[in-house]
């Protein structure tokens, strides 16, 4: 831990060198490392949470799998006899870089309930079945180790011997280990037996099942399904795709020696709505992401990899940016925090303060009086900025509670026009005024036709919301959605009353004839229809406007409160360059219109020519354009030197033509070879002097 | 943006999303970043349109004339531009004089067959068709095109830029209209024959003598780099980066560097300003017999001082990283000059370099400059990787990364060969000597016959015997072991089974040299 210590020094010595001019870097850094570990434990937790069915699961049919083993009945011989390997199908989904997490987590879970003898096998690291019993026995072998490293003098005489790595070779290694821990001293054994089982299984993790050559894996489970009766194996195979898999990789005599058992992981996207119900819509983090950025990641997400980690990572960067380019995120802190950061702040700190557009925004709607206060005084100002960041705290609780009730009624109506996330929700709530959307409209329309039952279990959970959530303003309005939910009661009541009246009514009609029936439904309808309003429907009214009520007093952007650029992250271009960028579209415009990146007049051009005073390369390049997939360097060459000489226009004299002649070549070489590195042509044996063109039409 | 995003958004959820609305959303996506700049990707990726010969010489003669109309359109402000003004009232006089020496050249690449249906009048035009026509079937479009281009090229002396660049730009017009209209018919077009249209010119009959390294070297050095000051202003944009770039390698990111122009100079700098006291690695990615082993190597024996040799890179590997992870005082920046390079852009080396960059106490910065480097990773390895991208367009030539290279124009291995050829014979037997001159003659005789296989063993003995060089086929075998071992020959076999034998160097090398020896002889 010093050490980590010197190195966060070192790190803050970074953070302040660009701002020199703030003091409060160092206290930004402290709270930016303190606030990422919370978010990084958070995010484990709901990791572990998350994981927790599937592993218990995996456990349990661990413990069923060899139970019989234990107990070396002949029984168990008999059984095995079928030379089944008990095997355990784990569908993970496409997200593969999220795997390695859950894995090491599952190890974990495994080397703490059911068996130090557990191995994790990468597609890599076998291409062999040679490399695939090596890398199985090495790991085997040193948990081993790990597990008491008192006896292990034998143990590294066989590593060092460098041991043929065989199946008899392992179970003689497995009887050796077990025997040991059954003439242990009863102290050890207390130790171990009370976690492990006096015979634990052997467990091989296979991480990624389809990458795997089929041979090898044939080959490994055919020999091993011949030892099962002597090593207690069990195969945990990782898939991405389908469980189908298996059976395309694995012909029927070799799958037939498997007993597999199906478990299939929480899918990614869930993960991740998870994640964001718990880092982003919550009032525990100070810091909050804006709605572009917000995108961006999601994005990213969705389009490009499926990976809960990755998006964690794009959250990371987006606090180290924040805190890093954000002088007053020091206040982007917990609100107990607050009253002391903002007292000790600097004048300079003030002057930024005054500088925000939002809190402009807030000075021009004040009285002149005040204006001026706001403007010279520090310290009428630092109250003021406590206030407001107050303000924006409770903003954010009650936003929060807020959202989700909106989000319980709009993710039942049909067709969600809202989205059927949370998350989606919160992006058109971030963006703007969501009350003023189409959408919105459209939502509440089908609000106001839902059906009783629904209206109450959503009201119902509005309540529960409003109670669980820390906001302190929802007393009433907790009050006031219990009486719409007994209104609804009495009014259940009331039409039950009605009910039985109508049904005595309907004994009463019931040896009328087909005729009378048409004529009182058709004069029931009539005045259905006349009727203005039911009391069910005038209440359904009422609920929903006074939803509505909420969502434009509560859901207010966040872009429109003071203050919010303090904990609001919203430059999405800078985290869009960093995480998914485009290099070709980088070189694309380099080479088309140097203008953008070398800002001289003379580069600058219209449209989709460029000058001819451009870089060498890029004259090239544009030339090369002009070709087909072969290009002749000798014509290449002259046109380039039209283009260059026409430049240089006539003081390139007869005299010293030659000289500049062999510049221009000189040049016209290196420019052919950088493009060459860039990997647009390639030299070509085809014909002779020529190269060949390595890209597509316009680029 | 919003509303398109609003509605994908909404679609997601549902069902899968069509290939279309990811393709736009890519190109949408890419479009908005950049400097501002508005590339949509349709434009950086589009398929490849059938072109034609001369529009190279068309733009270049385009472009040659720019400079004219951009005076005309009146940026005076601009010093340079003053400057150029007397230029601009000269040019006319001086663009023909150019246009004139160059006009023969011009005209040569148009194809034969259109110059005969032109009838071309002059007499030494025809005299110089030399083109190698192989595509049997043209549209009428691409005559038409031609004969375009053609009277603009032809009539340069009359003519200004005026008319020269009004047929290109309706035909530019017409073309994209076409390309909007069936772009798969195109491609197809495109791909369908085989040959290629290109002019037959090659460089030795330019007269113009190859450059070697040194000479290109200095030939370069006297030409001055354009827009040095903006090129540095662009440098000093990204080394006041240097400060952030710690601070995310410090907080577990690796950084990547893409953009236009050689990165060199802004790591070394870099390594120079920031690194001064920690240790570090720098890579040349870009020598040529760079090795992921090399790699490893130098970071066991110079960073963990251990001595020892290891079974494999894997094994290299895992020895390092339980070093790294025993001791997290432990720290090791990096630098790799061209990740991308031919050397370590293979699976496996990218591999182990992936998993050497997930240390949290190894900081990896390095650059990429090829144009299809990111397809070098998958998911896996980018996660490994962790990379922060940084755009550091430099516009720097690329001097160090491209010396190397066996670039096509410059004459690389010429001089050495010649000399270790004559070194290797002084050294052999007299009748050594003669077999070796038999199979270059053989060679050179045969220089034009591009599909030359080389000279098959047995008539090879044949024509040894005859010489009276060898008297057994066992001699001859003994002797050639001998050439195959200083690389003097290159063996191979044929389709049907026979070993060839080849002098794997140039025929103007081979021929300076027979000159040689018989100048001795």
């Amino acid at each position: 831990s010093p050490k980590k210590r010197k190195l966060s020094q070192k790190t803050v010595n970074y953070f302040r060198e660009r701002n020199n001019a703030s003091e409060d870097t160092d206290l930004r850094f402290v709270t930016c490392q303190s606030l990422w570990n919370q978010i990084k434990s958070e995010t484990e937790q709901i990791q572990e949470d998350l994981n927790k069915q599937l592993f218990d699961n995996l456990v349990s049919f661990l413990r069923r799998s060899h139970s019989e083993f234990q107990e070396k009945t002949t029984e168990w011989t008999c059984q095995m006899k079928s030379r089944e390997i008990p095997t355990a199908a784990l569908v993970l989904g496409v997200n593969v870089t999220d795997h390695d997490l859950t894995f090491r987590s599952l190890s974990e879970v495994l080397q703490n309930s059911i068996t130090p003898y557990i191995a994790l096998l990468e597609a890599k690291d076998c291409p062999g079945i040679k490399n695939l019993m090596q890398k199985l026995m090495g790991q085997l072998m040193n948990c081993y180790v790990d597990a008491d490293s008192l006896e292990d003098e034998d143990h590294v005489q066989v590593s060092q011997n460098r041991i043929r790595c065989s199946m008899t070779s392992i179970i003689s290694w497995y009887q050796n280990i077990t025997k040991k821990t059954d003439s242990e001293t009863p102290s050890k054994k207390r130790t171990s037996s009370s976690r492990h089982w006096q015979s634990p299984p052997v467990v091989v993790i296979f991480k990624d099942m389809e990458s795997f050559t089929t041979k090898v894996l044939q080959d490994f489970i055919v020999i091993s399904s011949q030892h099962i009766h002597e090593l207690p194996l069990v195969l945990v195979f990782g898939i991405a795709t389908s469980p189908m898999i298996i059976h395309s990789l694995l012909p029927h005599s070799v799958s037939s020696l498997l007993c597999i058992e199906l478990f299939q992981s929480l899918s990614c996207k869930e993960h991740l709505s998870t994640i964001i119900d718990k880092l982003l819509l919550t009032a525990q983090f100070p810091f909050k992401l804006g709605e572009k950025v917000l995108q961006v990641l999601i994005n990213i997400f969705l389009y490009h990899d499926f990976s809960v980690q990755n998006f964690i990572k794009g959250f990371q960067l987006c606090i180290v940016e924040h805190f890093y380019s954000q002088p007053l995120s020091v206040l982007c802190c917990p609100l107990v925090d607050t009253k002391k950061r903002v007292n000790s702040l600097s004048h300079d700190q003030c002057e930024n303060i005054r500088r925000l557009p939002s809190f402009r925004r807030y000075v021009e709607n004040q009285v002149s009086e005040k204006q001026i206060l706001l403007l010279t005084a520090d310290n009428f100002l630092k109250e003021i900025t406590q206030k407001l960041l107050e303000d924006l705290h409770v903003y954010h609780e009650n936003y929060v509670s807020v959202l989700r009730c909106l989000h319980v009624f709009t993710s039942s109506l049909p067709k969600y026009p809202l989205g059927k996330q949370i998350r989606e929700l919160h992006c058109s709530c971030l963006e703007n005024r969501v009350w003023e959307t189409e959408e919105y409209e459209s939502s509440l329309q089908l609000a106001r036709m839902l059906n009783k039952s629904d209206l109450v279990t959503m009201l119902q959970q509005c309540v529960e919301i409003f109670v669980s959530s820390s906001g302190k303003e929802f007393d009433k309005t907790i009050e006031k959605l219990k009486e719409f939910l007994t209104q609804f009661q009495e009014l259940e009541e009331a039409f039950q009353e009605q009910d039985g009246s109508v049904s005595a009514q309907k004994e009463l009609q019931k040896k009328t004839d087909l005729y009378h029936l048409q004529k009182t439904l058709l004069e029931l309808k009539e005045s259905r229809r006349s009727k203005k309003l039911t009391k069910f429907e005038m209440l359904r009214f009422e609920v929903v406007d006074y939803i509505d009520s909420l969502v434009r007093t509560y859901l207010v952007p966040a872009d429109h409160k003071t203050l919010h650029e303090i904990m609001y992250f919203n430059t999405a271009s800078v985290l869009r360059g960093h995480l998914n960028a485009a290099p070709r579209v980088a070189l694309h415009t380099a080479l088309n219109n140097p203008y953008c990146y070398l800002k001289n007049q003379a580069l600058k051009s219209d449209g989709g020519n460029i000058s001819n005073k451009a870089p060498d390369i890029c004259i090239v390049y544009k030339l090369h354009l002009e070709c087909g997939r072969l290009i002749n360097l000798v014509d290449w060459l002259e046109a380039f030197a039209t283009v260059v000489t026409a430049v240089e226009g006539p003081n390139a004299d007869a005299a010293s033509s030659d000289q500049v002649d062999d510049i221009i070549h000189a040049r016209f070489i290196r420019a052919v070879s950088e493009l060459e590195l860039l990997g647009f042509i390639k030299p070509s044996k085809q014909k002779t002097d020529h190269v060949a063109r390595l890209t597509w039409g316009g680029c | 943006m919003s509303q398109a995003g609003r509605r994908e958004r909404g679609a997601l959820e549902v069902k899968f999303v069509p290939d279309e609305q990811v393709l736009k959303h890519i190109a949408e996506d890419s479009g908005s970043m950049g400097n501002g700049s508005s590339v949509s990707g349709g434009e950086v990726y589009s398929f490849q349109t059938p072109k034609r010969s001369s529009k190279m010489v068309e733009l270049a003669s385009e472009l040659a004339q720019t400079p004219g109309q951009i005076v005309a359109a009146g940026h005076s402000e601009c010093p340079e531009k003053t400057a150029k003004t007397p230029q601009s009232s000269k040019r006319p006089s001086s663009n023909k004089v150019q246009q004139r020496s160059k006009k023969k050249e011009f005209v040569s690449t148009t194809p034969y067959r259109l110059r005969k249906r032109l009838a071309a009048p002059d007499p030494d035009l025809e005299s110089e068709s030399e083109y190698s026509a192989s595509c049997s079937e043209e549209d009428e479009d691409d005559q038409k095109e031609g004969s375009a281009g053609l009277s603009g090229q032809k009539t340069p002396a009359k003519t200004k830029a005026a008319s020269v660049s009004p047929p290109r730009n309706t035909l530019a017009k017409k073309v994209k209209e076409d390309k909007m209209s069936n772009l798969v018919e195109e491609y197809f077009e495109a791909h369908s024959s085989s040959k290629v249209l290109t002019s037959d010119r090659t460089l030795q009959k330019l007269q113009k003598r190859r450059l070697n390294q040194q000479t290109l070297h200095d030939l370069l050095k006297k030409a001055p780099l354009a827009y040095a000051a903006e090129i540095k202003e662009l440098n000093q944009q990204h080394e006041s980066l240097f400060s952030k770039w710690m601070l995310h390698l410090h907080w577990g990111f690796n950084i990547v560097l893409y953009g236009l122009g050689s990165k060199r100079d802004l790591l070394e700098k870099f390594r120079t300003s920031v690194l001064q006291d920690s240790i570090h690695l720098v890579v040349n990615g870009y020598f040529p017999s760079i090795t992921v082993r090399s790699i490893l190597n130098s970071i066991t024996e110079e960073v963990l001082d251990h001595t020892g040799t290891f079974h494999s890179p894997l094994d290299h590997l895992e020895f390092i990283i339980k070093r790294f992870k025993e001791d997290s005082s432990l720290e090791l920046y990096v630098l790799i000059h061209n990740l991308d390079s031919q050397m370590l852009r293979g699976e496996r080396s990218q591999q182990i370099l992936a998993q050497l960059s997930s240390l949290p106490n190894i900081y990896l910065i390095a650059s990429i400059d090829h144009i299809n480097a990111p397809l070098m990773w998958d998911q896996a390895k980018l996660s490994l990787y962790n990379w922060l991208w940084y755009e550091t367009t430099t516009f720097s030539p690329y001097a160090e990364e491209t010396s190397y290279e066996n670039s096509l124009l410059v004459q690389q291995s010429g001089s050495l060969a010649l000399s270790s050829l004559t070194h290797v014979l002084r050294s052999l037997t007299p009748n050594a000597r003669g077999i070796f001159r038999l199979l270059a003659r053989y060679q050179l005789e045969h220089k034009d016959n591009p599909s030359y296989p080389g000279l098959s063993f047995q008539d090879f003995y044949q024509q040894c015997r005859e010489a009276f060089l060898v008297n057994s086929d066992l001699t001859l075998r003994a002797q050639l072991t001998e050439f195959r071992d200083h690389k003097l020959i290159r063996t191979k076999r044929g389709g049907d089974g026979v070993e060839y034998l080849l002098i794997p160097v140039d025929d103007s090398t081979l021929t300076d040299f027979l000159e040689k020896e018989d100048e001795d002889a």
